[in-house]
């Protein structure tokens, strides 16, 4: 079956002063319809980069710089998403592709009512007032609220409330894309928990695809099907949720998964170093000055991302026979 | 010998129409060994209002807090330079606390000369370079950068390496690492044990993230709306929470193992957090205040507050610990 988000070769940056530079490089991923994709690595790695560019939303200083994003909906519809007007792609965003952005928690209007936001951006697409009156109340009971709610001002609710209100309007319009930035980050276990376990009860109601990107591995492992991990930019490995966590192959993958803190008494040290800035990425395989298997090339040339066994694609030179030991 | 730290019926109430006990009668106490103590508990639940109060920062509405013996807001002068020597703070985003024009090395040379620890240059810039190594840092990499050219992990360790420098008694670190990738979070958590272990510096240590309590064991207190729920050794308590509050906040813990997901699906279960529902904030507290939320709850759970006190049960797992809640008394 053909991915519901086909990225091909997708390159978005930073204009400085002087010069523009790369914050994520040729990411090459598709999303499955109906999956959970997870996208997780450091922070300042390009995820919300990813996202935003994968909306189509980059704001100055950031610049989209290539690639192609093919969008096929379930009724047989393709759009060309780098090809499309400013206008078909509001149409587009938000019925079918919806974006939760990271700290989005806090971006509601405090002024306003919760039921008037969540109605105003229906009523502009369009529907009537019924018709947005009877979405939102949808909308709200997938995510475990009452419709009283509708009539309360953001500051009246927690934190988690205000976050599932963002997600209630995010999903109104029943989207075949959601992406999620760091979508619980700032809740505690428990509600984070509900979160997530509504955000996949909605997967499976309206036969959702979501593309939940955090930095949290613990997230990742409880609701993933699919799992891309990023660093500096590009995707370091690809893989089920399964695989990645138990045989991560990348040594990047490895480090993540093995520093993680667990179980008391057992002593794990941390990744040595820190990520790079995408100012002075290094060359060749951008892992390589915190990478304890590097070998010769791995300075020179950069590792692409190849199909191993098993839904797995790795981006290392080690994964790579046509590098290898010739080299 | 006295208790380092000995909490004694805490309470903070901030004032208004609806006033919001932050603190409703805590108490605990962290022996003079060097441990670590972990305060976890929800947003809200009092955590960092408990941290500004033991250091100094907040007269609390009632209750005393006791430094090695002595209560803290009745210290002479001289006391008082003591104890703010000996117990330090670290916050959770470093970079607010530093002057962003002063270099790593401006930072360190400050303590130094503000406590007086070194007789010469060459043995402050000994001091420097022993803290920063205390601390994974290496010196010729840091000391010459403002902090907003450190990563967020290294203005951390910075911020230990400024702490180590006054070898303190006792750091109260509120959420030090949830800026902090999870890459370098072990990191941070390996020296403070190195800390406890080696240099007799205890920690309380303030998270909503329990694996990091997890992962630093000694001693869990597990709060909810300003209350202890359930404290004692954090390895029990982890393996078999008694209270259902604890069990509810552990069992929801994002294990990072895809074999280990959450059991029960709560997508449709009652919100649980402070302010989810509009009862819990200003009604009755002579009262569970999780009564509203236990899945066990019986008719006498919303009489009167369950005491904080060792579960009534005769086995190992009820040892070293205290519940409140009535399921065990
Ligand atoms: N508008 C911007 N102006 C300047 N730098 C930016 C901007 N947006 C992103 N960057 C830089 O690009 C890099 C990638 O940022 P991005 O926000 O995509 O990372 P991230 O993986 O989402 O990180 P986090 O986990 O902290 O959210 C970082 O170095 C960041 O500083
Ligand atoms: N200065 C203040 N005035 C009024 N209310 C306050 C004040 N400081 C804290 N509170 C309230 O006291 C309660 C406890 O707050 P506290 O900051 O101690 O919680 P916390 O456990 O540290 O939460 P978090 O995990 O969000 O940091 C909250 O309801 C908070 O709104
Ligand atoms: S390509 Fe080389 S440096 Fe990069 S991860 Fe593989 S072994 Fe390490
Ligand atoms: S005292 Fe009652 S309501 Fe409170 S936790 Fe125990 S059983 Fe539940
Ligand atoms: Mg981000
Ligand atoms: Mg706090």
């Amino acid at each position: 079956m053909p991915a519901l988000l086909e990225i091909r070769g997708l390159s978005a940056g930073l204009r400085g002063r002087r010069a523009v530079t790369q914050v994520v490089s040729h990411v090459d991923l598709d999303v499955q319809a109906g999956e959970i994709l997870g996208v997780v690595g450091e922070s300042g790695c390009g995820k919300s980069t990813l996202a935003t560019a994968i909306m189509r939303l980059l704001v100055p200083p950031q610049v989209l710089q290539s690639g192609a994003l093919t969008l096929r909906l379930r009724d047989g519809a393709v759009f060309e998403l780098l090809e499309l007007s400013e206008s078909e792609l509001r149409e587009l965003r938000w019925r079918h592709l919806s974006y939760i952005p990271q700290g989005s928690m806090n971006s509601l209007n405090p002024v306003l009512r919760v039921g008037r936001q969540m109605m105003d951006t229906l009523l502009q697409h369009g529907l009537s007032s019924d018709e947005a009156f009877k979405r939102s109340v949808e909308a709200l009971e997938l995510v475990n609220l009452e419709r009283k709610l509708l009539d309360s001002y953001p500051h009246e609710l927690s934190g988690g409330m205000r976050q599932r209100v963002i997600i209630a309007a995010a999903v109104s319009m029943r989207p075949a894309l959601i992406v999620a930035d760091e979508l619980t980050t700032a809740l505690d276990v428990v509600t984070q928990r509900q979160i997530l376990q509504e955000l996949a009860a909605i997967r499976d109601e309206l036969g959702a695809t979501i593309l939940l990107i955090t930095h949290d591995m613990g997230v990742v492992a409880q609701v993933a099907d699919r799992v891309a991990v990023m660093y500096a930019g590009k995707i370091a490995e690809l893989g089920t949720v399964n695989g990645i966590f138990e045989t991560p192959l990348h040594p990047y993958s490895q480090g993540l998964i093995g520093s993680i803190p667990r179980g008391s008494g057992q002593r794990v040290e941390g990744l040595p170093g820190e990520a790079p800035s995408p100012w002075n990425y290094p060359t060749g395989c951008r892992f390589h000055p915190r990478c304890p298997k590097k070998f010769s090339p791995c300075q020179i040339q950069a590792p692409a991302l190849l199909p191993q066994a098993s839904e797995r694609w790795t981006a290392c030179h080690l994964y790579d026979a046509e590098v290898g030991d010739d080299a | 010998m006295p208790d380092l730290l000995t909490v004694e019926n805490l309470r903070q109430i901030f004032g208004g129409r609806n006033p919001t006990h932050a603190v409703d009668d805590v108490s605990f106490r962290m022996p003079a060994q060097p441990t670590i103590v972990s305060l976890v508990g929800e947003s809200g639940s009092g955590k960092s209002t408990i941290a500004r109060i033991i250091l100094g920062l907040l007269q609390p509405t009632a209750g005393r807090v006791l430094y090695d013996g002595a209560d803290i807001f009745k210290g002479d002068r001289k006391w008082n330079r003591r104890f703010r020597s000996e117990v330090q703070a670290v916050f959770q985003d470093p970079y607010s606390v530093y002057n962003p024009v002063y270099k790593a090395e401006r930072v360190l040379k400050l303590v130094i000369r503000k406590f007086g620890l070194a007789k010469s240059k060459a043995e402050a810039r000994e001091q420097m370079e022993e803290a920063l190594r205390t601390v994974d840092l290496r010196p010729e990499e840091v000391l010459d950068r403002h902090p907003h050219q450190l990563s967020g992990g290294q203005r951390q360790r910075l911020m230990l390496a400024r702490v180590y420098l006054m070898r303190p008694r006792l750091i109260v670190a509120d959420e030090p690492v949830s800026m902090i990738d999870a890459g370098m979070r072990a990191s941070f958590l390996n020296i403070l044990q190195d800390f406890r272990d080696n240099h007799g510096i205890s920690t309380l240590f303030i998270t909503h993230d329990l694996s990091t309590a997890m992962y630093l064991g000694g001693e869990i207190i597990v709060l909810y709306q300003g209350r202890i729920m359930e404290q004692g050794d954090t390895k029990i308590v982890m393996k078999a929470p008694l209270h259902p509050y604890a069990q509810l906040l552990i069992s929801s813990i994002p294990t990072p193992d895809p074999r280990q997901r959450w059991k029960e699906d709560l997508s449709d279960a009652p919100l649980t957090e402070i302010g989810a529902s509009g009862l819990s904030v200003a009604a009755n507290r002579d009262r569970c205040l999780f009564a509203d939320r236990c899945p066990q709850v019986m008719d006498r759970c919303w009489g009167a507050r369950p005491k904080l006190e060792a579960p009534n049960h005769d086995d190992e797992m009820s040892a070293r610990r205290d519940v409140a809640c009535y399921l065990y008394d």
